[in-house]
């Protein structure tokens, strides 16, 4: 499918560090998936698991390529610190 | 029936199912069922809270996080328990006393108790809500309740969003508050909340509607991508009738006003449940913003005939039910959640046969 549900900045995805894949919800109830290393070698296409639905990822990839583990404004920097807080709970 | 990838379904399997089900559970026979609701992959039903369903974050309130796949007491709720509303990840319930009690995910502040907890499995009490609440509602990452015609609003879900859009201007504390904080509605009087993904709606006594947040998908009828306070909804768009509710899909919106149901927003797997018109299709060009990518199909408000006295509405992520006398579905169909045995859309509401509905709820993906 060549249309994409939806277009996704990477700031709004939540990052799991065990697997460094980046999670956004599917409107399935699973979630659209994309490795840290697709974000690197410049993919921007999340697949869900369970359904066909695709989203872009909205992301800078110059930042990536620079190994930046998150280049989103500064404004989201208190989602980003609450999600590595929790992942070490 | 539907979308089943944490046994969300009740059915002690992860298998899709297009038809509906029975949910067996020898613990809810003989009992009446008060309110059904469900999340991204998970379901809650309310005689005594059953829940069931992925438990990652602990959204099931059952003091543990493993995935769940057959109905499960809620042991933990000593209180009586009216209403739910799943949020992505997370729950929210409402007691018989007007108090709010919430668990699972919160990374976005979405359960209202500060941000001290990444996420809880034991269902906790929203302590500063203090007037009792009578309506509250669960977005993908935030959350809202009604209490004395006010309305309050946590969880940081639309934050980033606001940011973008109102950039360098400030964003409203609304947006960014892991505790309840008052939304500036100039009418006391909302009684009805309701949450998109990204978008919030209230409703007030006067029969008005209140919309704010993502107008990504052309889900709020105006012309701005992002609606940083609640903003009044021209009745003149609902044949100037009075709403009297409203229910939120992910990006749609169906209202039911004193004489007709209207449907707006995201319409690209029926979402509205019937034809965008081609004068439609030329209005959406104005409603819909440019500004954050916006290609997708949105449209004005439209009645929705055949949901002409509709008992019941339920929205999904993308796809709905209704009781019209019988059970209706439509819209986004690729796990059979409309239940017609098919994995096609259904773009004009159709029976679902061989069941007779009393009770009607929706998780994303899937049909109650």
């Amino acid at each position: 499918m060549s249309v994409f549900h939806d277009e996704i900045e990477i700031e709004d995805f939540e990052y799991d560090e065990d697997t460094d894949t980046y999670y956004f919800p599917c409107p399935c109830g699973d979630k659209f998936a994309i490795t840290k290393e697709d974000l690197e070698n410049g993919e921007e296409v999340a697949a869900c698991p369970s359904c066909s639905l695709l989203v872009r990822v909205i992301y800078d990839k110059e930042a990536f390529v620079c190994g930046e583990l998150v280049e989103a404004p500064s404004s989201s920097a208190e989602n980003k610190l609450e999600l590595v807080r929790s992942r070490k709970l | 029936q539907g979308a089943n990838s944490y046994g969300q379904l009740g059915q002690g399997h992860v298998e899709d199912l297009s038809h509906p089900r029975l949910c067996g559970t020898a613990a809810l026979e003989n009992q009446a069922v008060l309110a059904v609701s469900g999340g991204g992959g998970h379901s809650v039903l309310i005689t005594e809270a059953f829940v069931c369903g992925q438990n990652d974050r602990g959204q099931l309130g059952l003091g543990h996080s493993a995935n769940v796949s057959t109905l499960q007491l809620c042991h933990s709720l000593s209180q009586r328990v009216t209403k739910v509303a799943c949020g992505w990840d997370f729950t929210l319930f409402l007691t018989d006393c007007g108090r709010v009690l919430s668990c699972g995910s919160n990374a976005f502040g979405q359960l209202g108790i500060g941000q001290t907890l990444p996420r809880t499995a034991d269902v906790l009490v929203v302590e500063s809500l203090k007037e009792p609440v009578v309506s509250l509602a669960a977005g993908l990452r935030h959350s809202l309740a009604v209490t004395s015609g006010c309305v309050y609003q946590w969880g940081s879900g639309l934050l980033s969003h606001a940011k973008r859009a109102l950039s360098p201007r400030p964003v409203p504390s609304h947006f960014g508050s892991a505790l309840p904080c008052l939304v500036p509605l100039e009418q006391k009087t909302s009684h009805v909340v309701a949450a998109g993904s990204m978008h919030c709606v209230c409703l007030t006594g006067d029969g008005d509607l209140f919309l704010w947040g993502s107008n990504k998908h052309g889900q709020l009828p105006h012309s701005e991508p992002f609606l940083c306070s609640p903003t009044l909804m021209k009745r003149s768009l609902l044949a100037g009738e009075k709403v009297i509710h409203v229910w939120s899909g992910w990006t749609h919106i169906v209202a039911q006003t004193t004489g007709r149901v209207f449907t707006w927003g995201r319409a690209d797997y029926g979402q509205l449940g019937r034809r965008a018109s081609t004068s439609q299709s030329a209005e959406r060009q104005s409603v819909t913003p440019s500004a954050e990518g916006g290609n997708q199909e949105a449209c004005h408000p439209a009645e929705v005939k055949v949901l002409h006295g509709a008992t019941q509405i339920a929205c999904g992520s993308e796809h709905n039910l209704a009781i019209v006398g019988r059970l209706l579905s439509w819209g986004w169909n690729e796990h059979g959640m409309c239940g017609d045995g098919s994995e096609t859309d259904v773009f004009l509401p159709q029976l679902v046969s061989g069941l007779r509905a009393l009770l009607i709820g929706c998780g994303a993906g899937h049909s109650m």
